[in-house]
């Protein structure tokens, strides 16, 4: 089961993930920093729910900080040029 | 130009809700980021008992022309990406729309549910099986088996069947982090009873009126026949696991092993199935991203699906100005979902000084969206009310 993709976009396995756990990752947002899960094309749409459930499944539940992410601006993938444009802007 | 309300999302509730506020006066802009408005209306098509045939695709028309026809302006393919207090909703083409309200009907997506081999070719989502079936009418393989265990796949199958799609059976997944209560067949005989009480195809109904006496409930988890029920002509088999999903460049079988009387999946007694698309269905979530992001406060509720925007009585969040109606707020059917969006646009239009009468058409549409969840044929979340009743709750404490 370790070698399941549970991060598509990016390609990382559920092992990955363990591992990563097993050697002390206690956020969602390490987990994240280091495998790049949920940073791929889909911005986490597909694996992001998958990601906290990993982190409460196989951490010890002391050692969880947070077992979610935030959201920011901008939601879905959008180009450079646009978020460039729109910096000149007030909004 | 300034519009009085920008609603993202063109499902039923984004529509339902820019009808109303149109109708009450208001300039709407609905922004949505699919070709066709309809959102989910589009995929769904079923007998409901007594009333005939749910055609969604032909709601949402019919929707869609009600709407233009008054002057609601609808902007397609575009996705709105961010909101800015003021209030500006920012599109994908970096335009920035200024509005006094913004309604986001943003509804809900579908939870993955990996299981070995879950990526390869062939295997695909309940919901996509349900849009390439009803809506573009193409089958989305000859022999189809479906994992996971709920109102939606249930249904979905019955569509399938009726399509002409061969339809091996719908099973468990393997217990893993993932699957949870899904893997349990103990807990989905106990739901399974709740959830279809008033189901629009004979499958759910038989399953819900076997279920409804307690003492069957309890034997049945132990006593469900190892080679599933029939139900309508479709295997429901709540004691057999979809351990691997099988081939070397598509889907071209599935290993299931059987569950034994302890809730155990016994492997060394697995075989293979041969199919050619396997269909996965995870359960659905609230997509919210939009009101986390804009500093809305945010709760995670079990019993309506996931994290939604806190919202008042009258469907607005703690950010003053910003409404929520349909999935968004919790999984329920297209029905609920209009009811919300015709009061959230009540409470817009009574802001915008727009009704004569505003605390007794608030109080009609209040009532309006608890007929609808009484009355619904699909009942998602078991424990719906309750998750409402916890809404309510928490907004009298923020
Ligand atoms: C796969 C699936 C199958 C379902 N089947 C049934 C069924 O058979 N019967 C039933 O009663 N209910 C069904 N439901 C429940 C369904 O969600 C409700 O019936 C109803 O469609 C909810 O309405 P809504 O207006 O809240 O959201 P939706 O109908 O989901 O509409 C939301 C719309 O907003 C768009 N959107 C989202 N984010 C953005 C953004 N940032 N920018 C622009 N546009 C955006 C979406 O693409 C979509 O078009 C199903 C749900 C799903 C997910
Ligand atoms: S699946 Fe992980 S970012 Fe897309």
């Amino acid at each position: 089961m370790n070698d399941m993709i549970i991060c598509r976009c990016e390609d990382v396995t559920l092992g990955e993930l363990i591992s990563h756990i097993e050697n002390g990752s206690q956020t969602v947002k390490s987990l994240k920093l280091q495998t790049r899960a949920g940073m791929g094309i889909c911005q986490g749409r597909t694996c992001r729910v998958l990601v906290e459930q990993v982190m409460t499944y196989y951490a010890d539940e002391s050692n969880i900080i947070s077992s979610s992410v935030g959201t920011n601006f901008p939601i879905r993938p959008i180009r450079l040029a646009e978020l460039a444009q729109n910096g000149k802007g007030d909004p | 130009m300034k519009f009085d309300l920008v609603v993202i999302g063109a499902g039923p509730a984004g529509i339902s809700a820019a009808i109303k506020a149109r109708k009450n006066g208001a300039h709407v802009l609905i922004v949505d980021e699919n070709p066709v408005a309809g959102g989910k209306l589009l995929g769904q098509l079923y007998e409901v008992p007594d009333k005939g045939w749910w055609i969604g695709q032909r709601i949402a028309e019919k929707l869609v022309d009600q709407a233009t026809s008054i002057g609601v302006q609808f902007l397609q393919e575009t996705e709105a990406w961010g909101i800015f207090p003021g209030w500006k909703v920012v599109l994908e083409n970096s335009e920035t729309i200024d509005t006094s309200y913004v309604l986001i009907a943003t509804g809900a997506a579908e939870k993955a549910l990996p299981i070995p081999g879950w990526t390869k070719p062939g295997v695909i989502a309940i919901g996509a099986a349900q849009v390439l079936t009803n809506y573009h009418r193409v089958k989305p393989g000859k022999r189809v088996a479906i994992i996971g265990v709920d109102p939606l796949s249930l249904s979905i199958a019955q569509e399938l069947q009726l399509a002409g799609v061969e339809v091996v059976g719908i099973y468990l997944p393997p217990i893993n982090p993932f699957s949870q209560e899904k893997a349990d067949p103990h807990y989905l005989l106990t739901n399974l009873a709740k959830m279809s009480h008033l189901a629009p195809n004979q499958l759910l109904k038989t399953a819900g009126k076997m279920l409804h006496n307690p003492f069957v409930k309890k034997l049945a988890a132990k006593w469900y026949p190892a080679n599933g029920l029939k139900i309508g002509n479709i295997p429901l088999y709540l004691r057999k696991r979809v351990m691997e999903i099988g081939g070397e460049t598509e889907v071209d079988h599935i290993r299931v092993a059987p569950i034994n009387r302890n809730g155990g999946t016994v492997l060394d007694d697995s075989i293979p199935v041969e199919v050619d698309c396997v269909c996965l269905s995870g359960g659905l979530y609230p997509l919210s991203e939009l009101a986390g992001s804009v500093g809305c406060k945010m709760v995670t509720i079990k019993e309506l699906g996931g994290t939604i925007p806190l919202y008042s009585p009258e469907m607005e969040t703690t950010q003053s100005g910003l409404f929520v109606a349909g999935n968004i707020t919790g999984i329920e059917g297209a029905k609920v979902a209009m009811a919300q969006g015709n009061l959230a646009a009540t409470a817009i239009s009574s802001r915008l000084g727009l009704l004569e009468n505003p605390s007794s058409a608030l109080e009609q549409a209040i009532s309006e969206v608890e007929k609808e969840r009484k009355n619904a044929i699909l009942t998602f979340m078991p424990q719906v009310e309750e998750g409402r009743e916890k809404v309510t709750t928490m907004w009298k404490t923020t």
